[in-house]
């Protein structure tokens, strides 16, 4: 038996392997962490007009998400109220009403039931059509990032990014325009836990020298002193890390945002033009952020690359398999000749056949599958790297560790994650938002590492 | 990009040189002489290319995906070049030990155009990989090229290469179709 209380030691810094295999501690996550969580589920771009609408994921759960007449956004379960059947199987496109394809039975674009074949003679004008909707979802958007929750007693969408909404103003406000996504979003199957690939992007700078050597070696520029994690490199002096209180975090390479794209001209000029308006909107500790390439999970289970601008979902199905869905990220006010680049260069690097994502694959599977083994499963994986390294920070919300290259994220993503799955109920969370960052004891490290810094630079 | 328009089927001779060339391509490509593919089977102009293609209903009267939307592929010469340069750094680790990719190419039509020496190709393909122990996947589908006669032979000027599956049930596609 496998204690949901024991999975994360946040003292030792390490996590049962049975986290990315037991079925048991998936049942658990699907109720505690994805029927609680905020989902990303799409961009209000894609549902510009009254209608429209795209059918996409909550973890296992087909979910359809529209435009409603009433210029709402509305989100409900794929799944007719009569047998059960799929409604909607269609990608995207522009609907008044959503047809089963069994009996007939018609949805409008908010999910009330308002029409079903043969309703007086057969059903005797005795159906109770109101109480026969389909399931509705909370649907919440933030910068036009639109998400939903299965929880009517989670926090607001704002409040469950909490902090983690002041880093993405970075480049979902930036300049003022703020930013979109494209699609259609590329889809592949990969057999591992969901929770490799998010913990990869919250926080591991460590694997890209290694993992992506080739790939670095290929593209030379900034990122190609990264190939074979050289020693000589200084880590700490080329960025930070940081996790937040529920979960969400990224790592940040100063002054790399554009880096992995090998054809840049435009993304290069509109970088220059707009730095200094972010600054100015924003102040100076964003607009530096907003020139590095950010490494980021929004928790639980979506992640991006800032500056790659590859966007994705780790849709789990079942512990040992993800579907993974992949769009890109645009700035709004770029021109249209940037934007295709962008979009172009993102999927090279990190579609389904892009020569970075690429690398990834055996790694994300492996960890996951070598768990067959109950000898392998055994005993805990480690997550130290950095730990004590890591603090408030003056400038930047949460716990922020010392360089990119650590496990800081890691660890905040961890120690969100036991908080879940030992919770009974939000309220049970909401009591530990105090001291969540306990687990985080270096309380003076930036304090004292600015000072010696300074004292430093005054000894010169 | 694609729309240059087919004409007539060619001869009984010209299609055999042509499928003699698409297997000796695959021969090339299934022997990880990748190198030699570039630099003699694909020209300078090329534009390689794999669309997205999303699930719509019929009666969506939205356009069909250009080499301006999403895609997979949507590479030139030095793009695809840098792909393969990258497979013989010696430090792709999931490709040591190697994996093995086979091709079944069928179905091959082949049409003249406007031009003397351009020929669009259309073909049906099935690959197979596998790789470790009992890692597989297959990827079934069908490729539209603009092939140009360069001397003795042929070379790959635009492929459009389409996937019958929406969702694809492999780690990556790192695979040249």
């Amino acid at each position: 038996m496998v204690d949901i209380n024991k999975l994360v030691d946040t003292k030792s810094s390490t996590q049962s392997k049975e986290v990315f295999w037991d079925q048991e501690v998936y049942d658990r996550e699907i109720k505690n962490i994805f029927g609680r969580s905020w989902l990303f589920l799409t961009h209000e771009c894609m549902l510009e007009k009254k209608g429209d609408f795209i059918t996409t994921k909550m973890a296992e759960d087909s979910v359809i998400v529209t435009r409603h007449t009433d210029g709402s956004l509305k989100a409900f379960v794929n799944s007719c109220t009569h047998r059960g059947n799929s409604i909607c199987t269609a990608d995207s496109g522009n609907t008044k009403s959503f047809v089963c394809n069994y009996h007939g039975w018609v949805f409008s674009t908010d999910g009330k039931l308002v029409d079903v074949p043969l309703r007086e003679k057969c059903y005797h004008d005795e159906l109770d059509r109101d109480s026969l909707s389909l399931k509705t979802i909370r649907v919440e958007s933030y910068r036009g990032f639109v998400f939903g929750c299965f929880d009517e007693t989670a926090p607001s969408l704002e409040d469950f990014l909490g902090d983690w909404g002041w880093y993405l103003d970075t480049w979902m406000v930036g300049a003022g325009e703020g930013a979109e996504l494209v699609g259609p979003p590329m889809k592949s199957i990969l057999k591992c836990n969901w929770k490799v690939p998010t913990e990869n992007f919250v926080g591991d700078g460590y694997h890209v020298g290694w993992t992506h050597a080739s790939a670095l070696h290929v593209l030379g520029g900034e990122l190609g002193g990264l190939a074979g994690n050289q020693a000589e490199m200084p880590f700490d002096e080329l960025g930070i890390q940081v996790t937040t209180r529920h979960g969400h975090g990224f790592g940040v390479i100063d002054n790399a945002a554009i880096a992995i794209h090998a054809k840049r001209d435009e993304y290069a000029k509109y970088m220059e033009e707009t730095i200094p308006k972010v600054a100015e909107n924003l102040g100076e500790p964003r607009a530096k952020l907003f020139n590095g390439h950010w490494n980021c999970s929004t928790f639980p289970n979506c992640s991006f690359l800032y500056g790659t601008n590859i966007f994705k979902v780790w849709h789990p199905r079942g512990p040992h398999e993800i579907e993974v869905w992949s769009w890109v990220i645009v700035h709004k006010d770029m021109s249209d000749e940037g934007k295709r680049e962008v979009v172009k260069q993102a999927a090279r690097s990190f579609g389904t056949a892009g020569t970075l994502e690429s690398d990834d694959g055996d790694n994300m599977v492996q960890s996951t599958q070598v768990n067959r083994g109950s000898y392998t499963r055994e005993g805990a994986m480690n997550s130290t790297m950095g730990q004590g390294y890591e603090g408030e920070h003056p400038d930047y919300p949460g716990i922020v560790g010392s360089s990119f290259i650590g496990e800081t994220s890691y660890r905040g993503f961890y120690r969100f994650y036991q908080e879940m799955m030992s919770a009974d109920s939000w309220d049970d969370i909401r009591a530990n938002d105090e001291h969540w960052a306990d687990c985080f004891p270096n309380k003076n490290y930036w304090k004292d590492r600015i000072a010696a810094k300074a004292a430093e630079a005054e000894g010169e | 990009m694609h729309n240059t328009e087919a004409k007539e089927r060619v001869s009984s001779e010209l299609h055999y040189e042509l499928s003699q060339h698409y297997y000796q391509e695959a021969t090339l490509l299934q022997n990880g002489e990748f190198n030699t593919w570039i630099e003699t089977f694909v020209a300078k102009d090329l534009h390689y290319w794999m669309p997205v293609t999303e699930r719509r209903y019929s009666k969506d009267k939205r356009p069909e995906p250009t080499p301006y939307d999403m895609a997979i592929y949507n590479d030139d010469y030095d793009e695809v070049k840098d792909r393969v340069a990258r497979l013989l750094t010696g430090a792709v680790w999931m490709e040591d030990p190697r994996s093995t990719v086979r091709y079944l190419i069928t179905n091959i039509e082949a049409f003249h155009t406007d031009k003397d020496d351009e020929f669009v190709v259309r073909s049906n393909f099935v690959v197979y990989r596998h790789r470790g122990q009992l890692e597989h996947s297959e990827h079934v589908g069908c490729r539209q090229d603009l092939i140009r006669k360069v001397g003795n032979g042929f070379q790959l000027v635009r492929r459009k290469v389409s996937l019958d599956a929406r969702v694809t049930e492999d780690k990556n596609l790192y695979i040249f179709f």
